[in-house]
């Protein structure tokens, strides 16, 4: 079984009944393992369709938690559940739940660091005051605003009162959480919580990759929220100071909010200035200045370490390309694709209103960036599929548009694979408009494909 | 043999759905007899009309034989097992055998063949005629709706099976089922289609409408069709639980409508001996 990934949640979703007989068939180690390559911070089983479950019927699941979260730190449990399958899970496992519960998919988001939206109000009830508090932390964290009831009795009375809060959080149950350094991204800058000692064991808590990708896919803010930073040692610090050496060849900026130099030397802040890095008290410092944001690189991805030219392997590699991007839009539009021009130059687009774009990038045996850029109404078209109606909320299609360049990524990644050429894909990003993909890309030369769906042009472009 | 090939058909236009149902042949000749004969009770007769199509003798014979039948010894003659069948399950028998004509030679979307399809055959028919039992009805024409579901698996796979890495994407990031993505590329549902072949193949009017009930989202203003929709999309999933179907790839082809058998759970539970 595969699972689906959002807001870096991956969910397995079984339907009808678990039992020892047929557990183990609907997930194996190898849907964990491909689920966890994806980068995801919770690994979760939705209960929502199974209507009979038994002790037996967890268990493999249990087991296999257990070795995903060993091996790679990763929050796993179920969602979705009512109270009686809630019930149910606590009987079974009395005192031994190492896994989360979330009663929704919704309130699991409200956990993963990769859930875009802030400062939800959430009202919170446990029955256990250690939970209560594990929960408005960890969501105190993530950047929600937490209220958290004592008993029972004041729990029903507030809950009844639905529109003082975007959520209601019960029956649901943290078990370990994850350990690495978790990552989001706000608009176009990345944020990487660290937290307590940071000492050598960052080289391994941190993801390089994803960093590294996000440099190449065009990211330039790169801000460590270190609030919750008690020091640091000189391990921590030569990492930092190798980490904003790689950042200034793309031209990046790195920044640290928050952190405090009570424990830590004010000599290492030196140092680290000296390397680079910025340091700010507030996020908001940040966030809200939108002046300093375009400076620190925030809207602007224009520099590029080394500009790179479209190479044989990727020009032999073409015709998959644009077969993958022609099928999934096919698909996804169900009209037929007629290609009308292949040239080799800078990016061209010829009216730039009304188009939005997305694009996502691909590393391994070969590396690259593909960026589909729509008609605003053809990209409607193209996620009615995903979203299952017609809209025009512009924030719900660009949403879309991700996911629609996630399939196509995946299918360039299977297009290529037939041909042993293996590589991974970054997160997909979009352009509201066409100036600010022109400030990522303006200067690059690569192919462009013109192509016509049902007479509306759409383009494709592929570069390094 | 009439062995059908449809699944050359592509995906997902309404055309190609056109395609497909314009491939479905007319009842055969010796089918339309034999369903004929065993409907005015002629097994004897039905028997001998049958004995002539080799292909749908294997088939019977196979069919019979699995162990959810519980023969003993091996059944081969045709009127024996017309014989013990009785006439409505012989009939509900023979539907199998058409839907089973429209079975592809290779399986592709799903991990299934020929024999794990009659197994699943079997199976659901056993368990309706068991649900059928319990609440009390006989009636032919109710006996051989069950063997309509099935053809849901045959129509999906044949217009997904030219797309599947597609598909596969598709559903990797949303969770979308195959009857969904089809009525949202081509306004049309899975069990739509399977409406078309029972009225091509002559089936009883109300065996579509218990099929389309069992949906579990196009709910009967009917409540004893409703009601048998209800059991019959629960013994889908029941069925689409076990092991070898969850292998296949069955287990969420379509969505499990937990909420519209709620009502029925628990004497299904009891009946299937669940625990």
């Amino acid at each position: 079984m595969k699972a689906v990934v959002k807001n870096g949640v991956g969910v397995f979703s079984p339907q009808g009944f678990l039992d020892a007989n047929n557990n183990s068939a609907f997930l194996s180690v190898e849907d964990m393992e491909a689920t966890t390559n994806l980068k995801v911070d919770m690994i979760l089983v939705s209960m929502k369709k199974v209507i009979f479950f038994n002790r037996n019927g967890l268990d493999v699941f249990i087991k296999l938690f257990a070795k995903i979260r060993k091996k790679n730190h990763t929050v796993v449990g179920f969602c979705d559940y009512d109270h009686k399958k809630y019930a149910s899970i606590k009987k079974f496992y009395k005192n031994d739940i190492n896994f989360s519960l979330f009663k929704s998919l919704e309130i699991a988001y409200l956990f993963s660091s990769n859930f875009k939206e802030k400062d939800k109000k959430i009202l919170l009830y446990s029955s256990d005051k250690h939970q209560r508090s594990a929960m408005a932390i960890e969501l105190h964290n993530n950047g929600h605003h937490p209220l958290i009831i004592q008993t029972q009795k004041e729990f029903e009375e507030k809950k009844v009162i639905r529109d003082l809060y975007d959520y209601v959080i019960c029956d649901s149950y943290l078990g370990e959480m994850g350990n690495m350094i978790a990552s989001r991204v706000t608009g176009n800058a990345i944020i990487y919580s660290v937290s307590s000692y940071l000492d050598a064991d960052i080289s391994d808590s941190f993801n390089i990759q994803y960093h590294k990708n996000s440099l190449n896919v065009g990211f330039r803010l790169f801000i460590f929220d270190a609030y919750k930073v008690i020091s640091m040692n000189v391990h921590a610090l030569n990492f930092f100071s190798r980490l904003a050496s790689y950042a200034a060849e793309y031209n990046a900026s790195i920044a640290f909010v928050g952190l405090s130099f009570d424990k830590t030397p004010e000599v290492f802040k030196e140092n680290l200035e000296d390397s680079g890095i910025l340091f700010y008290e507030q996020m908001d410092d940040i966030l809200e200045n939108k002046e300093l944001l375009k400076e620190l690189g925030a809207s602007s991805a224009a520099n590029i370490k080394q500009k790179r030219v479209i190479n044989k392997a990727t020009v032999i590699e073409l015709p998959r390309f644009i077969d993958a991007t022609v099928a999934t839009i096919e698909m996804m539009t169900n009209s037929k694709a007629i290609k009308e021009a292949v040239e080799v130059h800078n990016i061209e687009i010829t009216d730039k209103k009304d188009k939005i774009a997305s694009s996502i990038g691909y590393y391994g045996d070969m590396d690259g960036m593909v960026i589909l850029i729509f008609p605003t109404h053809i990209a409607k078209k193209a996620c009615e599929l995903l979203i299952g109606e017609t809209t025009e909320d512009m924030e719900l299609i660009i949403d879309t548009l991700a996911e629609l360049a996630n399939i196509v990524g995946g299918k360039i990644k299977t297009l290529l694979s037939d041909d042993n050429i293996n590589v991974d894909i970054t997160l997909p990003r979009t352009y509201q408009d066409i100036d600010s993909l022109l400030e990522v890309v303006a200067n690059r030369k690569g192919v462009q494909v013109d192509l016509s769906f049902d007479d509306n042009k759409f383009l494709f472009f592929l570069t390094r | 043999m009439y062995k059908i090939q449809i699944n050359e058909v592509y995906m997902t236009t309404k055309e190609d759905i056109a395609n497909f149902i314009d491939k479905i042949p007319p009842t055969p000749k010796v089918l339309k007899e034999t369903l004929f004969l065993l409907n005015t009770g002629e097994l004897t007769k039905a028997a001998k009309v049958a004995e002539t199509d080799l292909a749908l003798r294997a088939y019977l014979k196979s069919i019979v034989n699995k162990p959810i039948y519980g023969f003993r010894n091996e059944v081969s003659d045709i009127g024996q097992i017309f014989g013990i069948l009785g006439v409505s399950l012989s009939y509900q028998t023979v539907y199998n055998y058409m839907i089973n004509l429209l079975s592809p030679s290779k399986w592709t979307l799903f991990k299934l063949n020929e024999k794990s399809f009659h197994t699943l055959q079997a199976n659901l028919s056993k368990k309706w005629d068991l649900i059928l039992e319990h609440l009390n009805i006989d009636n032919k024409d109710i006996h051989s709706s069950i063997t309509l579901l099935p053809s849901s698996i045959i129509v999906c796979e044949a217009l997904f099976s030219k797309s599947i890495d597609d598909v596969k994407l598709l559903r990797n990031t949303k969770s979308l089922d195959y009857n969904t993505i089809l009525s949202r590329l081509c306004n049309v549902t899975l069990f739509d289609i399977c409406e078309k072949i029972a009225v091509k193949w002559g089936m009883d009017e109300i065996i579509p409408k218990i099929v389309q009930a069992s949906s579990g989202i196009k709910h009967s203003n009917d409540e004893e069709i409703d009601n048998l929709g209800k059991w019959m999309h629960l013994l889908l999933f029941y069925e689409l639980s076990q092991t070898q179907f969850v292998d296949a790839g069955l287990n969420d082809f379509i969505d499990f409508q937990i909420d519209y058998v709620g009502d029925i759970y628990d004497d299904f539970a009891t009946l299937m001996e669940i625990s």
